[in-house]
């Protein structure tokens, strides 16, 4: 438990730095967020034509109401969260590959879900925006990464598995 | 605790979620005052007299700096930036409804409310750090003398902070004391037998 945690927090630690970091502000995290919106504006099109996306704000034509995604909003610190936890974790490296692309595409769904949904709510209520933007949200996007990583865990095998599994792969 | 079923764990804590937000948000003011004294120590840590007192009004926490500014021409006045405690510290309701769903024993939520509060008080430390270092202007950066590698280490600290701590902290701060539904996870289909929680 105390080599996962020390691996973790490393990899949480050195992958968010790198986030930060200008080159790969506008490489990745610029570029992610706007296709964040378009596929969130391309959803909500689907029964509201009245939704437009420009960079990382979605907008609507009928009120003028608008959210703009920003850091922590798009699913790149979860999705940190989720590949550390699956990196620091004893696996074949197929298995966290795996894994991550699963896990990455499962913390996205939700959070398109969350971008929608806050898009709604905050032309009903801004407090309900207010508390489902900076609580609510934010613990169930961290919640699905765990889910996801317990699922994870559970399919992994044993480790003498793995051994006899790639013994049985070898040609006699 | 030996019931490991991930989907089982899911909806228990999404139950359990609405009831512990409302606990968290109704005690949140005397909270707050917790995590306002851990900040201060995060602070007298980090940067020794910066900071004299902190002051409560409702779930705001009012830090008194020793920094004194010119407003304008002839007036002088104390630095006493603000910081809304409840976006640090709404991670306990997660953790409350984690440590629930696995009918952990009592006590580990307290534990872990314990723990939550250093992480709690960090992240409003560096809120205060980042209104004075970077928001605040390059005139009050001065006066608190933070040099530009300062001002690039508060600004990780901060975002450490803001986007990762808040969440990231309650579910290490679960894992760590109810690591034994972590094994049950991992261990239930070897057949393998898993530690009491």
């Amino acid at each position: 438990m105390g080599r996962f945690l020390a691996i973790f927090v490393a990899i949480v630690v050195g992958l968010f730095a790198l986030e930060l970091t200008p080159p790969l502000q506008a490489a990745v995290v610029a570029p992610w967020t706007a296709g964040l919106a378009r596929v969130s504006a391309a959803l909500a099109a689907s029964f509201d034509p009245h939704v437009l996306s420009a960079g990382k704000v979605l907008r609507s034509s009928t009120n003028g109401f608008a959210i703009s995604i920003e850091a922590g909003c798009n699913g790149l610190e979860a999705a940190i969260v989720l590949i550390a936890a699956m990196l620091a974790f004893p696996a074949p490296w197929k298995h966290r590959l795996i894994g991550v692309a699963a896990g990455l595409g499962a913390v996205q769904v939700l959070n398109v879900a969350r971008v929608i949904s806050l898009f709604y709510l905050g032309q009903w209520s801004p407090a309900a925006f207010e508390w489902a933007h900076l609580y609510l949200w934010q613990a169930l996007i961290m919640l699905d990464a765990l889910a996801v990583w317990l699922v994870w865990l559970r399919t992994l095998r044993a480790p003498e598995e793995w051994a006899s599994a790639r013994a049985e792969a070898v040609p006699p | 605790m030996n019931d490991s079923r991930v989907g089982g764990f899911v909806v228990r804590t999404l139950l359990w979620l609405p009831a512990c937000f409302a606990l968290w948000y109704g005690t949140a003011p005397y909270h707050a005052s917790i995590a306002g004294a851990f900040a201060h120590g995060w602070l007298a840590l980090l940067t020794p007299g910066l900071v004299h007192g902190v002051e409560r009004t409702g779930s705001s926490l009012a830090f008194v700096t020793t920094l004194r500014v010119h407003p304008q021409p002839g007036q002088e006045a104390v630095l006493v930036p603000e910081v809304s405690a409840l976006v640090y510290t709404y991670g306990l309701a997660l953790f409350a409804a984690l440590t629930l769903a696995v009918r952990a024993r009592w006590w580990k939520i307290l534990a872990g409310a314990g723990l939550l509060l250093v992480f709690q008080g960090w992240s409003i430390a560096f809120d205060l750090l980042a209104q004075v270092g970077i928001g605040l202007g390059p005139e009050v950066s001065a006066l608190a003398g933070f040099g530009e590698w300062r001002r690039e280490s508060i600004a990780l600290g901060y975002q450490l902070g803001a986007v990762i701590f808040p969440t990231l902290a309650p579910v290490m701060v679960w894992a760590f004391l109810c690591g034994a539904f972590i094994q049950g996870v991992v261990h239930r289909d070897r057949g393998l037998p898993v530690a009491a929680s």
